[in-house]
């Protein structure tokens, strides 16, 4: 075994030289880096392997003892390997195809429990064997850790890790590596330590389940799965050593711990190299080092572990009926996987995948493989192919030995069929044929289903490419603001943007920018994230979908349900807070959101979702109502005027006394502002807006290197504004103003926003200006309210308060105050409820009677056409939380309803 | 980590007081290329460490010219601070100071905290306004003063510590983004401008 393996190890190395060798030879420049990169790379971390073997028996030994017994060839005292046995239960799994991945998604009920308090967490901990695991939130840190139940040895019972949570990342304190989600996390500490003392382990039943439907059923337990006895222990040996699924397995899978143990140690590798970088932690998915590392691992050890099923596969003395998988149908599962692509055992893995959990993935819908996508993937492997070829070389020659074709010795000597160039050419190609972010499962999924590490690790070396290009890809586009309508169909976009020269540039750029953190492929999760939401806001079996689906419809079909164009845009806008806040309560969304988005990002996404599930559908009707609106009052006809007015004017006299865009520079904003309209999210419309600002302050320096102020500045955009002569500009800034997020209205997006409204009240008030050189006052009111609700403390009303509830007091003149909750629908009107009062509260003379609102000591009548579940809301929706009351009671007991009626109106129009 | 506070600061002040001056003098001193910049000079950020807290100013620029002035409550609306800017070469720039700070203390924030920069004090030589006016007057609104030069960077990072200083200390049961930004009176303000 030693022997084959210095072969494969002897040929891999020539194969790489070979495949550098023609690769360089035809491939463009820029490529010589990255290879370069990347050879030395291999280099480096192939002479560390040499090194991790030693310290793996040395270094690791003393704390891992009591566990972890290493042996050489002769070996064979496995049982006690802690650290296999997470790995092999999954290996275990290769009649059923779960991934540790699969696992965690299906089962973080039981694991994810934020809510557990360090002493329940210990209570649960304590009767679990070494090496599991929970994932709580601990209100001394502030922070989510993962609870380590520790062997005997360690003295303490557990430990506890805590996870930093950056802005698109989850990783361990102290570790270098960062991940898109917690779930990725926990998966690869199930598979390597870092800084963990060990691996972390799954409850034996929920590592040996079969099925989806198991998990879930275990799922449901919940926190009680725990103490009941689903979370039965293994058959044979007692907790502490843990039995392996390779207990007692020949000289191979002792290999296989070994293979672990380099595995653990090289994943260090990286963060080590990369201490440089900003915090200390490596994104997980560098693909540079990633790939070229676990590639490292894969090649040099992967031949023994390749073995160890053929050899064992019937001795494993945990493994179920018989499956003794024989090297034909071991190599049949893997080969195809890793270099047929296009062949059908892939797809129907994709689909598979789509089933459970990972809806939301970004290319979940089983992408029938867009043939132009798949075009530039090839020409994007192609031009990649310097690094690709170099690495799935070697990917090819583990396959090449499982299939025991791989003659050791010459690259040459691989079968024509499978020559190295093949591997490469297909293996994008299968990474495509599973999207991205399948890609990232598929590897872990793989780790579990082939016995074989290399294969897994080899595939997985494809995938972070291509999903960051994949992210970048959109990201770009977000960037330029398109996906905005369609990010249903990137694939043919992508198509459209680039052509292979392109492809390596912006490759490298997404990793350069991942580095500096400002764009990441962590996006990733968030897409998959807001996927979900969307998908659950069409559902209407849940609630949350229920409550979207009502609204959009509603609005849709009550055009006469709002006063004005304010109205109805804080209406919506405060819905989609009050959804927001419900679903960060709710436990409808499955994962949790903690789980994929770090704890300050959680808002972003979540607005986002709200984007696309509110005002997408609503982008259409909501645009025509404005117009409607602006029709109706007169302040459309009332820009029109202006507008032409100041048009007509030179630049001075409108105060500008800086350069100004020609014609040239106002038909490129015009441009911007035409693309803003068509997007749905106000984000992204303030996102061109301030492309549209940046370039006016370009042209205003143009190269002058002064640097101008708002005195300079708002002449100017009113100048440019006028200029373009877009009378839609008003709806947009409407919408944007009013839908945008409100926290982001302090920041400079809201600065230019609330500059572009500026310049626009000065156009539409252009005459009077010039009469009185005053806006009127309906501009500044309107100036106010939005400022005032712009700047209020969002005190965010319980998910009750929005809810279809209404209490309502009852006051009888004798016989004091009865109160009722009312279920109240939110366009229920005030005549309605009045006449539900009447029922609930047995009064006989219904006219007589009214509902009143009580508040800051007044009495207000509402009059029959408002919503009482509307002014409630704008009640919460205020700055200083005001104590109300509804009362239903005779009109005539209270003089001051009538007085208070304008009041009232204010209330309900503002 | 220390807790990141957004700070809404606005500049309020006649036309050519400099106030764009000191704030591109305060952001760009030791600016720091690894903070995205913003896209122009009439907003900006920097963020200053206060205490325990890290302030991060978002400075508002408004347009000092007379007819912008109606715009300006959309502006100060919801700032933390305020700074007003006058030119000591210019006794109309003083004036023009006071009129804002009545506005302020009529519209704005309830607690803004105000800060009185007293700009272009390297031409003390052609000075108008005296040293003792402003410190009179600041003290009795209960603001900061300093005089600044923007051109030779004087008691510029001072003005903005003394701003730094004076923000109330963050409620710990308030939104950390908006604690600074807490409106008083919502009720009151009226259609009329000040001056």
């Amino acid at each position: 075994m030693n022997k084959s393996q210095a072969c494969s190890r002897a040929s891999l190395e020539e194969m790489s030289a070979w495949t550098m060798g023609t690769r360089s030879l035809d491939k463009r420049g820029s490529f010589f880096k990255l290879i370069d990169t990347i050879a030395s790379e291999i280099g480096e971390l192939k002479q560390e392997m040499v090194q991790t073997d030693v310290s793996l028996e040395n270094g690791l030994e003393p704390t891992e003892a009591h566990s972890m017994v290493r042996h050489k060839d002769d070996g064979y005292s496995e049982e006690k390997d802690v650290k296999t046995c997470p790995r092999d239960s999954g290996y275990d799994s290769l009649s059923n195809r779960l991934s540790i991945l699969d696992r965690l998604l299906h089962t973080h009920p039981i694991w994810l429990q934020l809510s557990l308090s360090e002493e329940e967490a210990a209570e649960v901990l304590q009767s679990q064997p070494p090496g599991i695991f929970l994932v709580r939130k601990s209100t001394k840190m502030q922070k989510k850790v993962l609870s380590l139940r520790l062997p005997y040895e360690f003295g303490a019972p557990l430990k506890e890790f805590a996870i930093k949570e950056s802005t698109y990342t989850f990783s361990l304190e102290g570790s270098g590596i960062s991940f898109a989600d917690l779930f990725r996390l926990i998966a690869f500490y199930c598979i390597s330590r870092d800084v963990l003392p060990f691996t972390l382990k799954l409850p034996y039943a929920i590592s040996t389940a079969k099925t989806e439907a198991q998990l879930e059923e275990l799922a449901q337990l919940g926190l009680n799965f725990w103490s009941s006895p689903a979370d039965n222990k293994p058959p044979n040996p007692p907790p502490p050593h843990r039995p392996l699924s390779s207990d007692g397995v020949c000289p191979a899978s002792r290999q296989l711990c070994l293979i672990n143990g380099v595995h653990s140690i090289k994943t260090r590798t990286p963060s080590e190299l990369e201490c440089s970088q900003t915090n200390g932690a490596l994104c997980f998915i560098n693909p540079l080092f990633l790939k070229v590392h676990s590639q490292d691992l894969s090649g040099g050890l992967k031949r023994p572990c390749t073995r160890t099923p053929n050899a064992n596969g019937t001795e494993r003395p945990r493994s179920p009926p018989p499956r003794p998988p024989p090297p034909a149908i071991n190599s049949l599962h893997t080969s195809p996987q890793l270099s047929r692509t296009e062949t059908p055992v892939s797809m129907p893995e994709t689909v598979n995948h789509n089933k459970h959990g990972n809806v939301a993935l970004l290319g979940t819908k089983p992408t029938p493989i867009p043939p132009p996508r798949l075009k530039k993937q090839a020409s994007f492997l192609e031009a990649e192919g310097g690094a690709k070829t170099l690495t799935s070389s070697r990917p090819c020659h583990g396959r090449e030995r499982e299939l025991e074709l791989g003659t050791a010795g010459s690259p040459g000597g691989a079968p024509p069929a499978d020559a190295p160039g093949d591997c490469t050419r297909a293996q994008p190609a299968s990474s495509e044929s599973r999207s991205p972010w399948h890609g990232g499962r598929q590897r872990l999924s793989d780790m579990s289903i082939s016995t074989s590490s290399s294969d897994s690790l080899e595939f997985d070396r494809s995938m972070p490419l291509l999903s960051y290009e994949a992210d970048t890809n959109s990201s770009l586009e977000d960037y330029e603001g398109e996906s905005d309508q369609e990010t249903m169909a990137p694939p043919i976009k992508s198509k459209k943007k680039r052509n292979s020269s392109f492809v390596l540039p912006k490759l490298v750029k997404s990793q350069l920018r991942k580095m500096s953190g400002v764009f990441s492929s962590f996006m990733t999760p968030e897409k998959r994230m807001v996927r979900r939401i969307a998908e659950l806001s069409r559902d209407k079996c849940t609630y949350f979908g229920c409550l979207v689906q009502d609204y959009v419809s509603f609005l849709q079909e009550n055009k006469e349900c709002h006063v004005s164009s304010t109205d109805m845009l804080q209406t919506i806008r405060q819905f989609m807070t009050q959804v927001k806040n419900y679903l960060s309560q709710s436990s409808e969304l499955d994962p949790p959101i903690e789980s994929l988005i770090p704890e300050d990002q959680i808002d972003v996404v979540l607005e986002k979702a709200m984007h696309k599930c509110i005002l997408k559908p609503l982008k259409g009707h909501v645009e025509a109502m404005l117009k409607d609106f602006h029709m109706a009052d007169g302040s459309w006809k009332q820009l029109k005027e202006n507008l032409q007015l100041v048009r007509q004017r030179n630049p001075q006299e409108l105060g500008v006394f800086a350069p100004t865009p020609d014609f040239v520079d106002v038909e490129k904003i015009k441009v911007k502002f035409m693309t803003m309209q068509k997007m749905y999210s106000p984000e992204k419309k303030v996102m061109l807006l301030l492309r549209v600002c940046k370039l006016i302050y370009t042209v205003m320096e143009s190269n002058s290197g002064r640097m101008y102020g708002a005195d300079d500045f708002l002449p100017v955009l009113t100048y440019v504004i006028a200029q373009c002569d877009m009378l839609e500009l008003d709806t947009e800034i409407e919408y944007m103003m009013e839908l945008l997020d409100p926290s982001l209205l302090h920041g400079e997006g809201g600065y230019y926003l609330t500059s572009a409204y500026g310049a626009l009240s000065l156009i539409k008030n252009f005459q009077e200006e010039q009469a009185a050189r005053l806006l009127s006052s309906e501009t500044r009111d309107t100036l106010r309210q939005w400022h005032k609700r712009r700047t209020t403390n969002r005190t965010i009303p319980s998910v009750d308060d929005f809810q279809n509830y209404l209490r309502v007091a009852f006051q009888e003149v004798n016989s004091g105050c009865t109160g009722k909750t009312l279920l109240v629908r939110p366009y229920v009107t005030t005549e309605d409820v009045c006449q539900l009062c009447a029922e609930k509260f047995k009064v006989g003379d219904p006219e007589e009677y009214s509902l009143f609102l009580f508040v800051d000591e007044t009495w207000q009548q509402l009059a029959e056409d408002t919503y009482p579940q509307k002014i409630k809301a704008e009640l919460h929706s205020r700055p200083q939380p005001h104590i109300f009351h509804f009362v239903y009671k005779r009109v005539k007991n209270d003089p001051y309803g009538i007085i208070f009626q304008n009041g009232e109106e204010d209330l309900t129009t503002s | 980590m220390m807790a990141i506070r957004e700070l809404k600061v606005c500049l309020l002040g006649d036309t050519g007081v400099g106030k764009s001056s000191i704030v591109c003098r305060f952001v760009q001193d030791h600016f720091d290329h690894n903070i995205s910049p913003t896209i122009g000079a009439s907003f900006m950020t920097k963020t200053v460490p206060c205490g325990n807290e890290l302030h991060k100013f978002l400075i508002w620029d408004t347009a000092g010219q007379e007819r912008f002035h109606s715009l300006a409550p959309m502006y100060y609306r919801g700032s933390a601070a305020a700074v007003i800017v006058y030119d000591i070469t210019k006794q109309d720039s003083f004036h023009t100071l006071k009129k804002w700070v009545k506005e302020l203390k009529e519209h704005g924030p309830e607690n803004i905290v105000m800060a009185i920069a007293g700009n272009k004090c390297d031409l003390s030589d052609i000075r108008e306004v005296p040293l003792k006016d402003a410190k009179e007057y600041a003290e009795s609104i209960g603001a900061i003063v300093v005089e600044t030069s923007a051109k030779n960077a004087i008691n510029i990072e001072e003005l903005f510590q003394g701003i730094s200083r004076k923000i109330p200390p963050l409620d710990p049961h308030e939104n950390g983004n908006n604690g600074a930004m807490k409106l008083g009176k919502q009720t009151t303000q009226t259609s009329r401008r000040c001056c």
